[in-house]
């Protein structure tokens, strides 16, 4: 999936790791997440949208067509 | 928001009483080989038993010490190790250990099932102890390299 946390985090001024302990999780989770490398659960997507002030929607872009790709 | 730091207490009293318990059977071990003699068993496996103990203990310790002392490195430490991420990827290492393990064990009883009602020949212990052996430590290859492998990948 991909998103927008790089530039969302960049934006705010955040390092890797001080999101990564913001939102209670590891540097390499951000790492993995920011490169799209890894779905977050709903819980660290909720997370980082309270964080960030914005929707899921807004940090998360959605394509089905991705998703029928991985599931082949 | 979690308590950290008591999540690292909580590992670090983990730590010292493996130390503790380590010592005690270690000692047990080898006050056992100096003053008990005529016994088929050899205390020896007790006192590597307590060595083993020591060992895990003084990993836990050093792991979690700094950490204790410390509440944004007690976080940090606690984040890690409650990571969504690392669970996942431990949770498919170990599903995939798992199987490997029952398919390991199956054989394994089928194989000796075969022996007794006589449609094998009976079996060496030494090849059923490598067996034994080899059904021991490849799942637990398996654990770890779907671990490096998916902490790569993922």
């Amino acid at each position: 999936m991909k998103n927008n946390l790089e530039a969302l985090r960049s934006k705010h001024g955040l390092t890797q790791q001080e999101l990564a302990d913001r939102v209670e999780v590891s540097r390499q989770t951000i790492i993995s997440l920011e490169g799209g490398r890894y779905n977050p659960s709903i819980l660290l997507a909720y997370r980082l949208a309270r964080l960030f002030q914005i929707t899921i929607e807004e940090i998360f872009i959605y394509s089905p067509e991705e998703n029928e790709n991985e599931k082949q | 928001m979690k308590n950290s730091k008591k999540w690292v207490e909580k590992r670090l009293k983990f730590g010292w009483i493996a130390i503790i318990l380590g010592v005690i059977v270690s000692t047990y071990g080898v006050v056992s080989e100096l003053i008990i003699f005529g016994v088929p068993f050899d205390f020896r496996f007790i006192t590597g038993l307590g060595i083993l103990l020591i060992g895990v203990g003084i990993g836990i310790v050093v792991r979690y010490r700094a950490a204790a002392k410390d509440e944004t490195a007690a976080k940090r430490i606690t984040n890690e190790e409650q990571d969504e991420r690392t669970a996942m990827i431990r949770a498919k290492a170990g599903n995939r250990a798992y199987w490997v393990s029952t398919v390991l064990i199956y054989t394994g009883l089928m194989w000796v099932s075969f022996i007794s009602n006589g449609s094998l020949p009976p079996m060496n212990e030494d090849i059923l102890w490598y067996y034994f052996a080899f059904a021991t430590v490849l799942p637990f290859a398996v654990y770890l390299y779907n671990i490096i492998h998916d902490e790569r990948s993922s």
